[in-house]
């Protein structure tokens, strides 16, 4: 049945669109009563179907249903018309705008396209209150896509017009106003002029003593004009407005779902930008329950419920710790199990269970306790590049837990092959999201990396290291730094052979700061350990040493400086021959002293990248290696060791351990620091 | 207190009692909605709905794949064959393909024409003049929302709540009771 169904759908009938075709050629017709009956047919049409909607956009619907909009609201209709006429047809095509509008965003740009905006807007000033009712709705559908012109609401007659909006009596005109709010306030600017022109008392009004629908769109409003900004926040917490924070708390509590869930919202965008506010734990435990029961509802709200919840316990340990006690997995893994999920849901509960899954082991463990897992592998393959991406957001949080890392619980078929297929993906967003999730399972404590290079990973891996995003290589040099991590050097010589030495020092001065930083801390993984695991860096005379002393020399942020640092650290922990080369980098020619990056380093507020370079020093100075005098005397008369020396009462324990380590290597050639003038 | 009897009167569908109170106009073209749907006329009923609110199908998926369904159902019921397969294909195979649980109802209600005996075959209860009833009801239901209206009266359940206060109190202190619900007076404790 399902094959016929489907098979059947792709083309329309040839009748239904011949059909569809004469009745766009009745509404040019010159009649007033055949042209109303067609628009009123065209609407019946279109309402709810989709489908529909996109049959009759192609066939130039939109246009013809404007042109007469605006033929209408000119009065250019034939004269004899009698006004009753007049009104049914400015509902009628007014309400198939709309409907083409209606959660479609073709339809909306169609309808913009047509230029029907300006005459929708004309509508409200109409004094039949059933042309403004329609002229209203459409453009409250309009305003419900992003593809909706932005109001401004910084000049004056813009917002005396949306205060006159806003004050309607009218509630689909007022519910407008409030619509025009939430698509078009973004900015603090903007937040603020609407506090001073007084809209937060007028949606406070809506939401206490509106209808349905006007409280709706009061809540919404609010929430835009709240989000990131405390002070409109603590305006509306403060004493003029008195109670209407628990307005809000009621009408979460409200009996329409959809009601409960913008209530929520509103609140969790309070507690977000005021994290000082509704701190009781009440509360808290309350829109955890809400949210989790509004999962229940088949239809929107119950799809937008799940992203709720992701907002309100994203990065906040506390309150992952209280969805957990409210059994908020368990929910949301029954959820995903029974299937038939829409998109849009699909996505927002893997969203909510990497987030609940972000911080604690408790939390993961609970999750593989219910066999979720494979739920989550499933999702990899889904059609919806939106899923695919919250499929793999979902799965670098579980993979954090180190305890199943170990076990290699994740490095298998189900979830490492469908994950470097996700490399090729169209959407860059999806290739970044499977790298994040692979960087956490390929940092394997066990041996069992050889199913993710028996698929290809690591050629797929350095093909992306040459991606055209920024956030592609990044996120393929972060894979890669965490697969070498303690690896044996076997797999390091395999990752090396694909990626070269010039690629890897061309990354190294890569333009984008966060991929200098990952291919630096690969190179610093990938000299570690072993001795031979040194000589990477050597290869092609020394290619790669060569870019991580020029890094070093201009770098932009401390975290480049720690990744390169320790890179360096690494390869003077080798023989004489590596230490006089890692020398080299730190004395290049023509560069005096006060330029040396090491002093900087030594000097900087970042406890790390004192770490990194103190111990390079130690490295450098280990008096078991002969040449370790010589090169000590060079760092004194460079300023250094007198730079090392202040470091002995460092506030922290690493740098003061090691800085006594360099002390006691000096002192052990009896090599004393230079004073501080005769070093200026 | 008028509210409140309007609000019986409107929710439970008393036209004539509430035209008397001349205040809500969205009644009658409900209860014309509800009457379409009960008497099988969806596209009527559906056309009604439109023009009263036409955002009420367009933001309810379910809703109108209920309508559209029953509309099938009815087509069969008459023993159009032929028209029912071609707007199962038109009109609900698409509802399906954005949403799988459409899709199985679908399946469900196309069923029926697998059978001789309708009435009695294992999804026979599609044909009942209960399935109508119960599409009728979501729809009246979808239109008092959209109307702000409460989907049950609150009359009934206020007179509820005083009579089970009165009981409690009447267990504890004496008090201006009231006796008679429809005058609502208060009458003086008998000492």
């Amino acid at each position: 049945m399902r094959e016929h169904i489907q098979a059947c759908k792709v083309h329309s009938h040839p009748g239904v669109v011949f059909f569809h075709f004469e009745l766009l050629s009745r509404l040019a017709s010159s009649e007033p009563e055949v042209k109303l009956r067609a628009l009123r047919e065209v609407k019946n049409q279109i309402i709810g179907n989709r489908t529909k909607k996109l049959s009759f956009l192609k066939l130039g619907a939109v246009p013809a249903v404007a042109g007469i909009l605006a033929d209408s609201a000119d009065g250019v209709i034939d004269k004899n018309n009698c006004n009753n006429n007049i009104n049914n047809i400015l509902v009628q095509s007014a309400a198939a705008l709309g409907s083409f509008a209606c959660g479609f965003d073709a339809g909306v740009q169609a309808v913009l396209d047509a230029g029907a905006f300006p005459n929708l807007l004309r509508l409200l000033a109409n004094s039949n209150e059933k042309v403004v009712d329609a002229g209203a709705r459409a453009l409250r559908m309009i305003y419900q896509s992003k593809l909706a012109p932005k109001y401004d609401l910084l000049q004056q007659k813009n917002m005396d017009f949306l205060i006159s909006v806003l004050n309607s009596e009218n509630e689909n005109v007022s519910g407008l106003g409030a619509s025009i709010i939430t698509h078009s306030c973004q900015t603090s600017l903007e937040q603020k002029a609407l506090l001073d022109a007084g809209i937060l008392e007028k949606l406070v009004s809506l939401l206490e003593g509106g209808s349905l629908s006007q409280r709706d769109a009061s809540l919404e409003s609010l929430a835009t004009i709240f989000r990131n900004n405390s002070e409109v926040v603590s305006k509306f917490v403060g004493p003029e407005i008195g109670r209407s924070l628990s307005s809000v708390i009621d009408l979460a509590k409200d009996r329409h779902p959809r009601t409960r869930l913008l209530a929520c919202m509103c609140l969790i965008v309070i507690r977000n930008t005021s994290p000082q506010l509704l701190q009781n734990i009440g509360i808290k435990t309350k829109l955890i329950h809400i949210l989790l029961e509004l999962l229940d509802d088949p239809g929107q709200v119950g799809d937008e419920a799940p992203f709720a919840l992701s907002s309100l316990i994203a990065q906040k340990e506390d309150l992952q710790k209280l969805a957990l006690e409210a059994n908020a997995i368990d929910k949301l893994q029954y959820h995903l199990q029974r299937g038939l999920l829409h998109p849009r849901r699909h996505e927002g509960i893997l969203l909510a269970l990497a987030d609940m899954c972000s911080k604690l082991e408790s939390c993961r463990s609970k999750f593989l306790s219910l066999q979720a897992l494979n739920l989550v592998a499933d999702a990899l393959t889904n059609d919806s590049a939106d899923i695919r991406t919250a499929a793999c957001t979902c799965l670098k949080s579980i993979t954090r837990s180190i305890k199943n890392l170990s076990a290699g619980y994740f490095m298998n078929e189900m979830i490492v092959i469908p994950l470097v297929q996700l490399f090729l993906d169209p959407s860059t967003s999806v290739q970044v999201a499977a790298l994040g999730a692979l960087s956490n399972i390929v940092v394997d404590f066990t041996t069992r990396k050889s199913i993710f290079v028996q698929c290809g990973g690591i050629r797929q891996l350095v093909q992306l290291a040459r991606s055209m995003e920024p956030a592609v290589r990044s996120n393929a040099l972060w894979a890669l730094k965490n697969f070498v991590f303690l690896a044996d050097n076997r797999l390091k010589e395999g990752v090396f052979s694909e990626l070269t030495a010039s690629l890897l020092s061309s990354l190294i001065c890569d333009p984008e700061p966060s991929v200098q930083e990952q291919a630096l801390a690969l190179v610093r993984n990938l000299v570690d350990g072993c001795m031979n695991s040194v000589e990477f860096v050597f290869a092609d005379d020394g290619l790669i040493l060569g870019a991580v002393g020029r890094q070093l020399q201009r770098a932009s942020k401390p975290e480049i400086g720690i990744q390169g640092m320790y890179a360096l650290c690494n390869v003077a922990s080798g023989n004489e021959f590596h230490k006089e080369a890692v020398m080299h980098q730190l004395f290049p020619q023509m560069v005096d002293k006060n330029q040396s990056f090491m002093i900087k380093f030594l000097q900087s507020n970042e406890s790390q990248l004192r770490t990194a370079a103190v111990w390079t020093i130690v490295n450098l100075t280990c008096p078991s290696s002969p040449g370790a005098y010589g090169r000590l005397v060079k760092l004194r008369n460079a300023g250094i060791i007198s730079q090392i020396k202040k470091l002995e009462n460092d506030p922290c324990v690493d740098v003061k351990l090691r800085a006594k380590t360099v002390q006691g290597h000096s002192e052990a050639f009896g090599v004393q620091p230079l004073l501080e003038h005769q070093t200026s | 207190m008028n509210k409140l009897v309007m609000n019986f009167l409107v929710t439970e569908g008393y036209v004539e009692a509430a035209e008397k109170f001349r205040m809500e106009s969205g009644t009658e073209h409900r209860m014309a909605v509800k009457k379409a749907v009960q008497c099988g006329n969806v596209e009527d009923a559906i056309e009604k709905v439109n023009d009263l609110n036409p955002e009420i199908l367009d933001t309810n998926p379910q809703l109108f794949f209920h309508l559209q369904q029953q509309r099938l159902i009815e087509l069969i019921r008459n023993g159009k064959v032929e028209e029912a397969l071609e707007f199962a294909q038109e009109e609900l195979a698409p509802r399906g393909e954005e949403n799988q649980s459409f899709l199985e109802e679908l399946e469900r209600t196309v069923a029926l024409l697998a059978f001789e005996d309708v009435t009695n075959c294992p999804v026979g209860e599609l044909m009942d003049i209960s399935q109508r009833l119960k599409t009728a009801s979501e729809v009246n239901a979808a239109i008092l929302t959209s109307q702000s209206h409460e989907k049950d009266p609150k009359l009934p359940s206020l007179l509820k709540m005083l009579i089970w206060a009165q009981n409690q109190l009447d267990e504890k202190a004496s008090y201006p009771r009231i006796n008679d619900l429809s005058s609502a007076t208060l009458d003086d404790p008998t000492v």
